[in-house]
């Protein structure tokens, strides 16, 4: 039987596409005035989101497999980008997007170690054959997109409140959203997240009680890391509407939680039954 | 081409002289018309609070419009002696003329470079030709090229790129914090001029309320009633500076209104919303700047913004060459267009004479041979003869073409339609 063509497209693939549309894109804003940039970009950037489709949906691995699963926030925050880029063609977006679409693939391409179609032993239950199991692996896939959506909005907030404080030429350099709108992006994702990764978190407990209730399971680093996160997405909302901190210090915050959900995200799943 | 643009602007006119001669509306109209009649050319006249200027077009051959006969005008209209007029006025011909122009519409010759009014104001200057019939082929021609070079210069450089009024300055600041306005409140603190000026700015942006609060109450009302706003006591500040998001301070006071000890007891601890941006444009400062964090209070001052004016200035400058060289090459394109234009009808007749001739000597011949040809040698007979006129005006034509933008290209074509009797 002969390999099918779309065996072909590998991690290399879309990421140098990402790799062309940020350099594309860095060189817009460094040489503003040469139009081809913008649309060259946009098109490299298309170019390596249908690579990472194909990819997808030819290996279509499980959201549990710790490599898939930042490979599919990828591809989330892939379509945000797209969309924010032709959106908001005045916005530095894809500076900012297109870095943590490549340090995802890059993580995932670095925990990606017996091939795309190796089962690295992911149980029955977290796989999409079984309905709740792919519901608990939905919910915290859109969580981790909401989270990833929270970062970015952070870092540029970061960035734009840096240049207030710096009191540069608003006009000048980067084009970027408003810190109250940003804050708003934030605000809006952190809101979002938060219920779809305690439903997550719960469901996940509830389909794994019953067949593992070994201590080690419940204190391996994805299990604590989750829990760890919920608790500073919990934190991070108390921050937010009840003692009113500066905006600075809750994009700090969430930064921080954005690098724990990669953490856990990168983390083997506690419940692995080992290579089959 | 026989082109001038005779006027002055701040280089060489004071301002006191500018004010008289600058006219508008049915003033201007009638002194257009005026212009064109008296000395029978194509005229736009560009009267703006820092340039007036006459461009005149008139027919090659004819003698050019002399400045010392605008200075008579210009005098007439604005009630001067012609002698003190003519010492300020400048005058550019032909393609400097174009050149010119070209440059006016840029804003290249602004007293702000890259300033966004000059290229509307020339349209409106040839528009108003245009409805008062003093523009013709030429002009018609020249100042919507004018335009577009304009337009080219605004989009290919960043001769226009940023804001360098100290009003739009401060709302670029505030829109940096602020993604919308209907839901915010803007504090107006004191009643200076610039404070009125960036005042308007502010309220064009639609706030949900303005406050005003100034020591003297009756000033607070004055500025109120004026900007649509509610005057406040001046008792009131601290309360109103705990629900502001927005902060306009321009108090002529010699000492800060509020230091950063009484924003930390009286005011900070009040406020749930969101940034606060003050903009404080009072001299000296009215807010200590050591409340400047960036993220919850946004301070910026007259020195702030007067530095961003001056930045965005020297970056305007910096394409000043690209800007000019984008004139150089248009102000070439247009003479060899219009070069080229003129030598049309002279062509067309030339080929129709030739075409005549030739017709005149293949007709005769081919009857001559009726019935003793085939089509296809009749056919190859009259394609030789084409072939031979088209050589022999080979060289006429394109010795036209190649002079299209020399100085001699009017002599080449008198001596085309002499040497051929093409009549005019």
């Amino acid at each position: 039987m002969s390999a099918s063509p779309l065996q072909g497209v590998t991690h290399a693939c879309f990421g140098l596409s990402y790799l062309v549309a940020f350099g594309l894109e860095l060189a817009r804003w460094a040489a503003p005035g040469r139009g081809w940039l913008r649309p060259t970009g946009l098109a490299f950037g298309a170019a390596g989101l249908f690579a990472q489709t194909l990819y997808l949906v030819y290996h279509h691995p499980s959201p549990a497999e710790p490599y898939a699963a930042l490979l599919l926030v990828a591809w989330v925050l892939a379509v945000f980008y797209l969309y924010g880029t032709i959106h908001h063609a005045r916005q530095a977006w894809a500076v900012f997007v297109l870095p943590v679409i490549l340090g995802l693939v890059g993580l995932s391409l670095a925990l990606l170690t017996g091939g795309p179609d190796a089962n690295s032993g992911v149980p029955a239950w977290l796989t999409t054959d079984h309905t709740w199991g792919a519901i608990h692996g939905i919910l915290i896939l859109l969580a981790a997109v909401g989270v990833s959506v929270a970062f970015l909005a952070s870092v540029m907030y970061l960035v734009q409140a840096h240049r207030l404080r710096a009191k540069t030429n608003p006009l000048g350099g980067l084009k970027m959203l408003s810190l109250e709108r940003l804050e708003a992006m934030n605000r809006r994702a952190v809101n979002l997240a938060f219920p779809l990764l305690t439903a997550g978190l719960v469901l996940g407990a509830i389909l794994l009680r019953p067949t593992h209730d070994l201590p080690t399971n419940w204190l391996s680093v994805k299990f604590l890391g989750t829990a760890g996160l919920w608790l500073a997405f919990l934190v991070l909302l108390y921050l937010r509407y009840a003692t009113h901190v500066p905006g600075r210090r809750l994009a700090l915050g969430t930064i921080a939680a954005f690098a724990l959900m990669v953490a856990v995200l990168a983390a083997t799943h506690p419940f692995a039954e080992g290579p089959k | 081409m026989n082109l001038r643009a005779i006027g002055c602007n701040f280089r060489t006119a004071p301002v006191a002289l500018r004010e008289k001669l600058a006219i508008e509306g049915k003033a201007l109209d009638e002194a257009t018309a005026g212009l064109a009649a008296r000395f029978e050319a194509e005229v736009v006249v560009l009267s703006t609070c820092n340039r007036v200027e006459v461009y005149l077009a008139k027919p090659a051959g004819d003698a050019p419009v002399e400045p010392a006969a605008i200075a008579e005008a210009l005098g007439e209209w604005a009630g001067l002696s012609s002698g003190d007029i003519l010492k300020v006025l400048y005058v550019h011909s032909d393609e400097a003329a174009v050149r010119h122009v070209c440059r006016v519409a840029a804003s290249l010759d602004s007293l702000v470079v890259g300033e966004g009014q000059i290229a509307g104001q020339v349209k409106k200057a040839y528009d108003a030709a245009g409805r008062l019939g003093t523009a013709g082929p030429f002009l018609h021609t020249l100042m919507p090229f004018a335009l577009k070079t304009a337009k080219k210069i605004r989009t290919d450089t960043g001769i226009a790129k940023g804001h360098v009024s100290v009003p739009s300055v401060a709302v670029d600041y505030v829109r940096q914090v602020f993604d919308h306005f209907s839901d915010k409140t803007v504090l107006v603190i004191g009643a200076g001029k610039m404070g009125r000026l960036t005042l308007t700015h502010l309220k064009d942006l639609r706030p949900k309320q303005i406050l005003v609060t100034n020591r003297s109450s009756e000033k607070a009302e004055e500025t109120a009633a004026a900007c649509g706003g509610r005057a406040i006591p001046w008792v009131d500040l601290d309360a109103a500076l705990a629900r502001a998001d927005i902060v306009l301070s321009t108090t002529g006071a010699p000492v800060p209104v509020v230091g950063k000890s009484r924003f930390d007891a009286a005011v900070r601890p009040f406020r749930t919303g969101g940034p606060l941006v003050v903009l404080d444009i009072a001299v000296p400062r009215d807010f200590d700047p050591a409340l400047h964090d960036g993220d919850r209070v946004v301070v910026v001052n007259v020195d702030d913004l007067a530095r961003v004016r001056d930045e965005t200035l020297a970056e305007r400058r910096r394409h000043l060459a690209p800007a000019e060289a984008i004139v150089d090459h248009a102000v070439r394109a247009f003479a060899a267009d219009w070069a080229r234009r003129k030598s049309g009808p002279v062509i067309r007749k030339l080929t129709a004479e030739f075409d005549r001739v030739r017709e005149g000597v293949t007709g005769p011949l081919l009857t001559r041979f009726n019935g003793k040809l085939t089509p296809e040698e009749k056919q190859a007979v009259e394609y030789a003869f084409r072939l031979f006129q088209n050589q022999l005006l080979h060289g006429p034509i394109a010795a036209l073409h190649e002079s299209s933008a020399e100085a001699g290209h009017g002599t080449l074509l008198d001596a085309l339609k002499k040497m051929f009797r093409l009549g005019e």
